[in-house]
């Protein structure tokens, strides 16, 4: 059951960020938080940028527990494969959710 | 005993009842396996006939074949039966049949389950059939969006056939989803861990878990909008504070994983057969088993690019085009160490290595297509024309139909333990390979030049004519050459032309039994040190006839039907297994619960209560004759090892099949409250002109009578295991789900205005969630008061007590957010 | 095969009033070049992959180490090589789609487009009162708002030879931004499927030059 979690965390994580910074986008554009002005930057885009680099964080931690010697797999196997998922992750996280930094938000 | 007397010991143990009667009460995944895959193939000659009137009505402009009311019924149920009569049933048949022979032992998790997902499949593929030959089938595009398929746009009852009948299909989905996934977590051959499994049981554990996480959204939909039509709750009205695009988050968030669950089987049949094919091992099986991995995730990340032209603002299309491109990476893995694969062999050209290669260049021509549509502003363009249509068959019928050929030829002899006579198969792929690529190479063109999807006709001036005669010309030359996969397929049935053990010299466990193989697939069970047990011990089939593996004396008493479980990842010996027999509880209670969908479809609610008394009191029987009144001692599995009973354990298969049908229930409560907040967020009419008035009382009620259940249920179980009464505890548990049941009646009662406001009629699902939950639970603590009281074994055979547990804590979980959801909104403010 | 497809392509590419690849407005005739480079990237991609499978079958078996040929085929070709293509075709992707938005600004007209079974209904709040059915007139040559919507079920807004398309949702109203480079008749269609009356639903997008479009919004032609 743990090499099963092992195994799965970093793309669960991956897709609960991918969701909550979709969700976040609608929030913002739904209840009209573009409007919200901090200095010169309008409120979203740090925002936006923080969650991004949140979700960045924590599949790094996440790559770097299936890596160290006290959460890794006994199994050879499933180090391979948890470590494999565990890029995934980190990699769909940083890809996927680009846009958050680049793109313009609610048009 | 010799060989002769095992197989005849085992045969009368678990052989199905002879003749026609046999069919109705069999258990045994090997039938059950078949008639799943008989009667998809038969939904697939419907689908296909329905595909050839829709090329016939196409063939050339101002067709005057069908009007657009039969038409509209045409291309929804072709596409339809396509998707849930024939794709996934097949999947799960290969499966059923499948499993369990790779895997080494001799049947799934839960025989009789398999039976009821058949039957289940049967009688609701059967309702969509009848409303065909009514004329009455649905007609609003196998998407079936709303407010076109509301009531107000779609009064008729076609709709209705839709969403009763695929809801009750997707039973026998989630059935087999649960099945399999217990089955090949827990039920292997001993020394079987994760990285020995055969490849085809690591794709067909990610399909299933993809089923459970991917199908409820839908149900949920399909539940939603069939209120609406039914009782006027505005789920995806927008004046009345529904929104359609809910419809479509819902539709789609299942329906693009869906995909990936037709796709992936197909390609464990390809990571199964090619290296076969090729005289060699397949090519990074660990590489291939986390870019599965993979897939499936990021599958669920695609869902808003069926979704670009709605208006969703940049950013949110940026974020699904972009995982939509990654999506493409996984499958390029696989793609590419399939190549490594021949190129690391040597191979040869059989029959179901041509339907590969018509793989490889359909498959990769749809991905191609695919990466392009997930490019937004082309996808502005392509969406909803012809070239859609031609890149889904080209991702569905090469990722799927063609792999699914290369199978049937490749288990063929398995299932029937003959060989081919005839050589039909060649020329019939070649018709099929070549009309495939006519009929939909010119859809990609003529979607270019405008032609939309789902019309019924078109005129001479639109210059569509020569390019649609060419498709229709193609869809028949493909038509002829599955028609001739048909002919073979009888007449290899029909010969007595027996063939020889494992023809195909394969290196896994399914071939290590006489073909057709016997009722109890292994008369003893394997030792497994590999992942090709049969290439590096070619005698081991005799060895395993002879009784020198696990489990190879039949019981002398009784005729008990037996294997073991193994630890999930180090695949050591687990605990003892005894499987239910032959009966006939699966087709009667699958009856049943079609009574229930009946009764729903044609409005005759007063059946309804009581088609929900009869699925009750069949479910209580259903688990009732599995009790013991004596005590289960450890059991003999041979080599000198004893293991513990299943009835015996904490974590038992009925544990761990309740722990994977609460992920499909968690999912469609997570879609649920999605939806209350999508709705919240995004629909016009928000907020609601009025808010539930939270009451602290109603609160604190439910909150404890949670607290009470969780915590009795725990002392019960303390008291069970030390041999104490768990009588007074559990009658607390009782009164705990019963104040949650009353609470949620309350927020029912009290849910404003639910036909008003979608706002109300959220709130009444939510709370009808709850209460049917609350039910459950109470129910299921009845049940183990009437075990106590029956003077079951119940200190030594404890089992039932972890799996009520779990579902009285899953009631008590979901009722905190619910009554979360209900009070909060107008606590805050 | 590729070939002969590409050859019908090409043939019939250029006519047909509702082709998406003859495109007479700018967000159209950048999709189409969009379209025509990912054909040849597509076409490069299928041949090299099939020219490798091709090749597995003429060459003499020898045996190499596995970590080299997982090296080769799953890191190489199965990872590295997909993430180049797909990352610059999805920057490409997103600056059009960028290009594409309906940002404000002095230029822009726009007009209210409301879908009902099976008719469209366009107003022109530059002259407010004015209504035509399922005929658009826009100025040619200038960037155009169309605010799309819908009175029952889901239709959705084409031209396809001026843009691609968007949907009409009841409840809700969505812009898409169209340009046609001149003045002329262009066909329409609402491209999502509404029930027994959609193979005819569409309407008909009139581009008038400078002095046109005043004399139509003057009411002088309708």
């Amino acid at each position: 059951m743990k090499d099963l979690l092992r195994i799965l965390i970093a793309p669960l994580i991956w897709f609960v960020a991918f969701s909550s910074i979709y969700g976040l986008h609608g929030l913002i554009c739904g209840h009209g938080l573009q409007a919200i002005q901090i200095g010169s930057l309008s409120l979203p885009r740090p925002l936006l940028v923080a969650a991004y680099l949140l979700a960045i964080g924590v599949q790094m931690v996440v790559l770097g527990a299936l890596y160290s010697a006290q959460f890794r797999s006994r199994s050879g196997f499933v180090r391979f494969v948890s470590r494999a998922t565990g890029w995934t992750g980190l990699v769909a996280t940083i890809w996927s959710l680009l846009p958050a930094a680049t793109t313009s938000y609610c048009v | 005993m010799n060989t002769l007397e095992r197989h005849r010991k085992l045969s009368a143990i678990w052989a199905s009842e002879r003749g026609l009667k046999g069919w109705f009460s069999t258990v045994n995944h090997t039938d059950l396996g078949r008639m799943f895959l008989v009667t998809a193939f038969f939904f697939f000659l419907v689908g296909g006939i329905l595909a050839m009137l829709i090329r016939a009505q196409l063939a050339t402009p101002h067709s005057a074949f069908a009007g657009p009311d039969i038409y509209n019924q045409i291309f929804t149920m072709h596409g339809t039966i396509m998707m849930f009569l024939f794709a996934i049933p097949t999947f799960e048949g290969l499966a059923v049949y499948l499993l369990p022979k790779l895997l080494g032992t001799r049947d799934l998790a839960f025989p009789r389950l398999t039976a009821y997902g058949y039957w289940c499949y049967v009688f609701g593929g059967t309702m969509l059939l009848v409303s065909m030959l009514f004329g009455i089938a649905p007609d609003g595009g196998w998407f079936m969006y709303p407010p076109l398929t509301g009531a107000i746009h779609s009064p008729g009852i076609n709709t209705d056939f839709w969403l009763i009948g695929i809801t009750f299909v997707e039973i026998s989905a989630i059935a087999a989803a649960v099945e399999i996934t217990v089955s090949i977590l827990k039920f292997r051959a001993p020394g079987m861990s994760l990285d020995k499994m055969p490849i085809f049981a690591w794709y067909a554990l990610v399909t299933a878990l993809m089923i459970l996480t991917g199908f409820p959204p839908l149900i949920l939909g399909s539940v939603l909008l069939e209120l609406e039509r039914a009782f006027g709750l505005p789920f995806f009205q927008a004046d009345l504070g529904g929104d359609s695009l809910l419809w479509q988050h819902l539709f789609w968030l299942f329906g693009h994983p869906e995909v990936y669950i037709i796709f992936l089987p197909a390609a464990g049949i390809i990571s199964t057969i090619l290296p076969v094919m090729c005289r060699t091992s397949l090519l990074g099986y660990g590489w291939i088993v986390a870019a599965t991995l993979g897939l499936a995730f990021l599958s669920f990340g695609l869902w808003v690019h069926h979704m670009f032209t709605t208006g969703i603002p940049h950013m949110g299309l940026a974020f699904f085009s972009a995982a939509s491109t990654l999506v493409a990476v996984p499958t390029s893995v696989q793609i590419f160490a399939w190549i490594g694969t021949i190129w690391k062999g040597r191979p040869e050209l059989h029959l179901p290595m041509l339907h590969i290669l018509g793989f490889f260049l359909t498959f990769v021509i749809g991905g191609l297509t695919g990466v392009m549509v997930a490019v937004v502003p082309f996808d502005w363009q392509a969406h909803d024309t012809a070239f859609i249509t031609a890149h889904l068959h080209y991702v569905l019928f090469g990722g799927f139909v063609f792999p699914v050929f290369a199978g049937i030829y490749y288990w063929l002899p398995h299932f029937t333990g003959r060989k081919r006579f005839f050589r039909l198969g060649e020329v019939a792929f070649a018709l099929i390979f070549i009309g495939f690529h006519i009929t939909f190479l010119a859809m990609h063109w003529v979607g270019l030049l405008g032609q939309r999807r789902r019309i019924s006709t078109y005129q001479p001036e639109d210059g569509w004519t020569m390019i649609n005669l060419i498709s229709s010309i193609g869809g028949f030359i493909l038509a002829i050459g599955i028609a001739i996969v048909l002919v073979e397929i009888i007449l290899h049935a029909m010969t007595a032309n027996r063939g020889k053990r494992n023809p195909w010299k394969a290196g896994t466990l399914e071939w290590a039994m006489v073909t057709p193989p016997p009722a109890y697939n292994f008369a003893s069970l394997p030792h497994v040190t590999s992942r090709e047990p049969l290439a590096d011990d070619p005698g081991l089939p005799a060895r395993l006839a002879r009784g020198d593996g696990y489990l190879a004396d039949p019981p002398t008493e009784g005729s008990r039907r037996e294997t073991l479980t193994v630890d999930i990842s180090t695949g050591r010996p687990d605990y003892h297994v005894a499987y239910p027999g032959n009966s006939r509880l699966p087709i009667i209670l699958a009856a049943v619960t079609g009574l229930f969908f009946l009764s729903l479809l044609l409005k005759t609610y007063w059946v309804t209560p009581l088609a929900v008394t009869g699925v009750a009191i069949l479910g209580w029987l259903w688990v009732w004759s599995r009790g013991h009144k004596k005590d289960m001692p450890p059991q003999p599995i041979g080599r000198g090892i004893k293991l513990a009973n299943s009835s015996t354990v904490d974590r038992s298969p009925g544990w761990w099949g309740s722990a994977f049908l609460l992920t499909a229930d968690a999912t469609f409560f997570g879609s649920l409250l999605f939806g209350f907040a999508f709705l919240w967020t995004v629909a016009p009419g928000w907020p609601p002109p009025a808010l539930f008035e939270p009451s602290a009382l109603e609160f604190a009620t439910g909150l404890a009578g949670m607290g009470i259940s969780a915590i009795s249920i725990r002392r019960a179980i303390g008291a069970n295991r030390v041999g104490d009464k768990p009588g007074a505890w559990l009658v607390m548990a009782l009164a705990g789900t019963g104040l949650v049941a009353v609470i949620c009646i309350t927020l029912m009662l009290r849910a404003p205005a639910p036909p008003g406001h979608a706002y109300g009629a959220t709130l009444l699902v939510l709370g009808g969630y709850g209460l049917f939950h609350a039910a459950l639970a109470t129910m299921m603590i009845l049940f183990l008061m009437a075990r106590v009281r029956g003077k079951f074994a119940m200190t030594a055979c404890r089992a039932e007590f972890s799996v009520v547990k779990l579902w009285v804590d899953y009631a008590a979980v979901t009722g905190v957010l619910i009554l979360m959801a209900a009070h909060l909104p107008g606590a805050l403010g | 095969m590729s070939l002969t497809f590409l050859t019908l392509f090409t043939l019939g590419g250029c006519q047909g009033e509702l082709s998406t690849l003859s495109p007479a407005g700018p967000a159209a005739r950048d999709i189409a070049t969009l379209w025509w480079g990912m054909l040849v990237g597509a076409l490069l991609i299928l041949s090299f992959v099939m020219l490798l499978i091709l090749m597995a079958f003429r060459r003499p078996a020898k045996t190499a180490d596995e970590a080299q040929q997982v090296r080769v085929w799953i890191v190489n070709l199965g990872l590295i090589f997909p993430v180049s293509i797909l990352l610059a075709l999805l920057v490409y992707g997103l600056v059009i789609g960028e290009r594409l938005l309906p940002r404000s600004s002095a230029e822009v007209i726009t007009v209210e487009a409301e879908a009902s079974r099976w008719s469209w209904t366009f107003s022109y709040p530059d002259r407010p009162g004015l209504q035509t059915q399922d005929v658009l007139h826009i100025p040619a040559g200038r960037p155009v708002d169309i605010e799309i919507t819908s009175t029952d079920v889901i239709h959705s807004f084409w031209v396809p030879r001026v843009a691609g398309k968007m949907d009409a949702v009841p409840g809700h109203v969505n812009v898409l931004r169209i340009e046609a480079d001149r003045p002329g008749r262009y066909a329409g269609r609402s491209a999502e499927f509404s029930g027994s009356g959609y193979a005819s639903f569409g309407f008909t997008l009139i581009a008038h030059d400078p002095t046109a479009w005043e004399s139509f919004l003057a009411g002088e032609t309708g």
